[in-house]
């Protein structure tokens, strides 16, 4: 299995005794940004805390750059290179933006931290122009800026990016969609969770829905845009008529 | 009042309140970093003061090397304690940390009062100065060297300490571990390692206190218990947690005792910090520097 990044193979998991996901598969290769869709409570975001290492998978096997990860704390999943973005998106809002950017890269012992940050600042000129504002003052969409950018601070081989849209007014999603777009074409690796459907897919390559705690539907962005089921549950349109 | 008094009272509250800020700051840190509320902080002072004595007086070290000593050691037991006792609680622990964690530093008291006392036995264990010799700042008034040097240890401390805090990469993760233990860890931070290392450099803090200020407090197993209340006190008045607070909490206290004892008398300075505090839980019980916003040096 050469350049696939991620593989998730017939993970069970869940909290206590609920198990929310069941034996689902997916892999993520390369450069490649993968949708992970579905509607609310489907296991979307069990499913990146299992990758993430937040929680521990019940069964099956979790491969990060091809080993196994399924049983590591996060902190050292997050030494070997995955960064995951939280939906809660974790910030330290008493830090300056600088500040929360500069533990983004903790984990890295070598001296380009500050081409990264500079990276970063260019990439979300909101953030540079706040660069020594508390987190915690910063409005909904700088904040998702701010967590996107810390993530990235890492120089992360693979970025999990969890309801990015959610709570934010239209176009500020527009905002964070062009982000990620941006750094699709920057070559990183991206698996993202969303509502926002139609979006989601004009932007990933390929798109997986989740229904229920399994994968029910796998696909090219293109295919899913145009699969029946798609458009009838998530975007809207036609159905049996 | 004449401005000779004045200066007295001043200069009198801010040597106390250096040693105030230096056990303030120690459990500050544990509070916001491991969510422990340490009665044991009183014994690591206890600790500092025999290891401060042990490398003066039988060592034989210079005063300074001495404080470095009780420093280093208190360093190092605090890891030892927080290896031995919280790691293991805290891996079992998924609830009720915050009572259980407390009782253990109860506990933890106890055990230390008592070997202290098997070991040394109820002896005094003092210096007469570390530095002899007194410096005069007005005409009216000349302090000893061994206070002055004492508040200037807690000061270089404190200053220190702040910048670690601050301006390192392991100071900053320490802030990052207190405001959000999920994004500490996403950012790969490893908890365990900030714990230990947090309790270690809180019990330094203390061991610090109770090795410089020998000549005034001889190093006794139950001498804790007022350096114990006195940093809650201030704790408390700052508002739980916030390092910030205890520093000008530390000093605020020292400054208003050393009036209390002009204008009351000797032996009211305790009624006139407990009275504040009462006043303080009354009115504003989150503390003077409290507030809703998550954080170590920043709340």
């Amino acid at each position: 299995m050469e350049g696939k990044v991620l593989e998730v193979s017939n993970v069970n998991s869940g909290y206590g005794h609920l198990q929310v996901l069941w034996e689902v598969s997916l892999k993520v290769s390369e450069g490649e940004f993968l949708a992970l869709l579905g509607p609310n409570g489907a296991g979307k975001t069990t499913l990146l805390r299992t990758v993430a290492g937040v929680l521990q998978p019940w069964a099956g096997e979790v491969r990060f750059m091809g080993e196994p990860i399924g049983n590591l704390p996060v902190h050292q999943i997050t030494r070997m290179g995955l960064s995951f973005i939280t939906e809660d998106l974790n910030l330290f809002e008493a830090m300056t933006v600088r500040e929360n950017l500069l533990l983004g890269a903790y984990i890295r012992r070598d001296k380009r931290v500050k081409d990264s940050l500079d990276y970063v600042l260019h990439l979300f000129p909101v953030l540079a122009e706040r660069r020594n504002q508390l987190a915690g003052t910063l409005s909904g969409g700088e904040r998702k800026m701010l967590a996107l950018g810390r993530g990235l601070m890492s120089e992360p081989r693979l970025l999990l990016v969890d309801e990015p849209s959610l709570g934010l007014a239209p176009k500020l999603v527009q905002s964070v969609f062009e982000a990620l777009l941006e750094l699709k074409r920057r070559g990183v690796t991206i698996l993202l969770v969303e509502q926002n459907v139609s979006a989601s897919l004009q932007i990933a390559d390929r798109g997986c829905v989740l229904e229920q705690g399994r994968i029910v539907l796998e696909g090219k962005s293109v295919d899913l845009l145009g699969n029946e089921h798609v458009k009838e549950a998530y975007l809207g349109i036609g159905g049996a008529s | 009042m004449q401005i000779a008094a004045m200066w007295d009272l001043f200069v009198t509250g801010i040597l106390r309140g250096g040693l105030y800020a230096l056990m303030a700051v120690g459990l500050a840190l544990l509070l916001g970093v491991m969510n422990i509320s340490s009665f044991m902080h009183g014994e690591l002072y206890m600790i500092g003061a025999y290891m401060g004595w042990f490398a003066f007086v039988t060592l034989g070290l210079n005063p300074i090397l001495a404080i470095l000593f009780a420093a280093v050691g208190s360093f190092i037991v605090g890891m030892v304690i927080e290896r031995g006792f919280f790691y293991p609680l805290r891996r079992r622990s998924k609830e009720g940390w915050l009572l259980n964690a407390y009782l253990v530093t109860v506990g933890l008291s106890f055990v230390l009062q008592n070997a202290a006392l098997a070991i040394f036995r109820p002896i005094y264990r003092g210096i007469r100065t570390y530095w002899t010799g007194s410096i005069r700042i007005s005409p009216a008034m000349s302090i000893s060297a061994d206070r002055v040097m004492g508040f200037l240890v807690a000061v270089v401390t404190i200053v220190a300490f702040w910048l670690f805090m601050r301006g390192t990469k392991i100071g900053r993760a320490i802030r990052a571990v207190a405001q959000d233990e999920r994004g500490a860890m996403l950012v790969g931070i490893e908890l365990d390692r900030i714990h230990t290392l947090s309790f270690g450099l809180s019990s330094m803090l203390a061991g610090i206190a109770g090795a410089s200020l020998l000549s005034i407090n001889p190093a006794y197993p139950s001498m804790g218990l007022l350096p114990l209340a006195k940093s809650w006190l201030v704790v408390i008045l700052a508002g739980l947690g916030n390092i910030r607070g205890a520093i000008i909490g530390g000093f605020i206290v020292g400054i208003a005792e050393a009036a209390s004892y002009y204008f009351l008398g000797a032996g009211w300075q305790d009624v006139t910090s407990v009275t504040m505090l009462i006043i303080i839980l009354l009115f504003k019980p989150s503390g003077l520097f409290g507030t809703e916003v998550k954080g170590i040096l920043e709340r």
